[in-house]
């Protein structure tokens, strides 16, 4: 180490791969509160270096390397419980986050795929009722305006057009409406 | 040892630049001592020497008391050295713990004394702030110098280190205002004089993790 000190690279590593097995015991000896083994070396060895200089030559080097190691499997700790102080342990993700975006259902009754093939499936004067009044929302007078469709008939098809709609998406067989047909 | 602990080694061992060593304790707290003084003298010719400073020199109880500060304040700052060098032992955070009951003690002793002799009348505690300002005038020049000293070495006991470089600091400048104020009332002293100190002792604790930390990446 003192070779270390006074610039000497290879003493220095042969240094620091001696102190390994060292570093080593100490963090087992400490338990290493469930650390990894391998990034606590890692991080004793680069506070080793920092602190190369106050290696005093006269000294014994292992209690000055034993100590280090200590403390800085302390401050893991203490950075590691920092952390996790403001972590939650879930057992799994959530499907989705709180944003409506992320909440579309991709596949069912709520798949806009799915919708959009059905409505086009629609026979043409219920998909008609069905895109004004619903799908641009016009009011019925407007809607016979630009169909020119009685109100009457655009109620029909629209009720017709969205039965249809809702027993395709959801697999059931569309109960015949015998009070509008 | 794992690929990545071999190439740490390998990259560390490059950047190896030969380093300037820390000296001993005992070295270190004479080179402080030398970087206060000036400070302390430039205080004692600002404020000047109070007037019956030459009736004090043959004061024994005087000299103790100020020979007991200016020790809590040498070996406060041997100590703050100690605690920046890893495997030193631990005992050694304590040795200004001596002459600081010491001086403590002379206090208390003059307290009873000042009782015995005046009654009651001798606990009358005046407010002092100016004891306060001046100690923390007198004491910054060596609380820098400290610091600086201090942060070459090892953080490993951050806060048992910046309290004695505190409580060295603030001896010190309780021991030159001694030289400076008139006040004699030793509960005055213990109250205002030491309370300050242990005032620096208690903000070094309190900021010792945020001025010594380690200079290595990712650490706190």
């Amino acid at each position: 180490m003192k070779a270390a000190q006074a610039g000497d690279r290879s003493a220095y590593a042969e240094a620091l791969r001696l102190s390994i097995p060292i570093i080593a015991r100490v963090i087992a000896a400490q338990r290493n509160y469930g650390l990894e083994m391998d990034d606590l070396v890692q991080d004793v060895l680069l506070a080793l270096h920092s602190v190369r200089h106050t290696y005093d030559c006269n000294r014994p080097f292992i209690p000055w390397l034993v100590t280090i190691t200590r403390h800085r499997v302390i401050d893991a700790y203490r950075r590691r419980n920092k952390v996790s102080k403001n972590e939650t342990a879930m057992p799994e993700l959530p499907e989705t986050f709180s944003t409506a975006d992320s909440n579309w259902i991709l596949e069912g009754i709520g798949d806009p795929d799915l919708l959009r093939n059905a409505i086009k499936d629609l026979p043409i004067q219920q998909r008609r009722a069905v895109e004004l009044l619903k799908m641009r929302e016009l009011s019925l007078k407007e809607a016979s305006a630009v169909s020119g469709m009685t109100v009457a008939a655009l109620k029909i098809a629209v009720h017709r057009g969205l039965k249809t709609l809702r027993a395709r998406l959801t697999g059931h067989r569309a109960e015949p409406d015998n009070r509008l047909n | 040892m794992s690929k990545k602990t071999e190439d740490l080694i390998e990259q560390l061992a490059a950047a190896a630049e030969p380093v300037y060593c820390l000296g001993s304790p005992f070295r270190r707290t004479l080179i402080w001592f030398a970087w206060s003084m000036p400070w302390i003298a430039a205080g004692i010719l600002i404020w000047g020497l109070r007037a019956d400073i030459k009736a004090l020199s043959s004061d024994v109880r005087w000299l103790i008391e100020e020979g007991a500060a200016l020790a809590t304040a040498i070996m406060a700052a041997m100590a703050a050295f100690c605690a920046g060098v890893p495997g030193r032992p631990h005992w050694e955070h304590y040795i200004p713990l001596m002459p600081l009951a010491i001086w403590m003690g002379i206090l208390v002793q003059g307290c009873v004394q000042d009782w015995l002799a005046l009654g009651s009348i001798s606990f009358v505690l005046r407010p002092d702030w100016q004891c306060i300002l001046d100690i923390a005038v007198l004491g910054l020049g060596p609380a820098i110098a400290i610091t600086f000293m201090i942060l070459r070495g090892s953080p490993i006991e951050p806060t048992t280190t910046t309290s004695l470089g505190a409580l060295a600091a603030g001896s010190l400048a309780a021991a030159a205002l001694r030289l400076i104020h008139r006040e004699d009332n030793s509960l005055m002293i213990l109250v205002w004089q030491v309370g300050a100190v242990f005032g620096l002792v208690f903000l070094g604790g309190i900021f010792g993790r945020r001025i010594l930390r380690w200079r290595v990446a990712g650490a706190s």
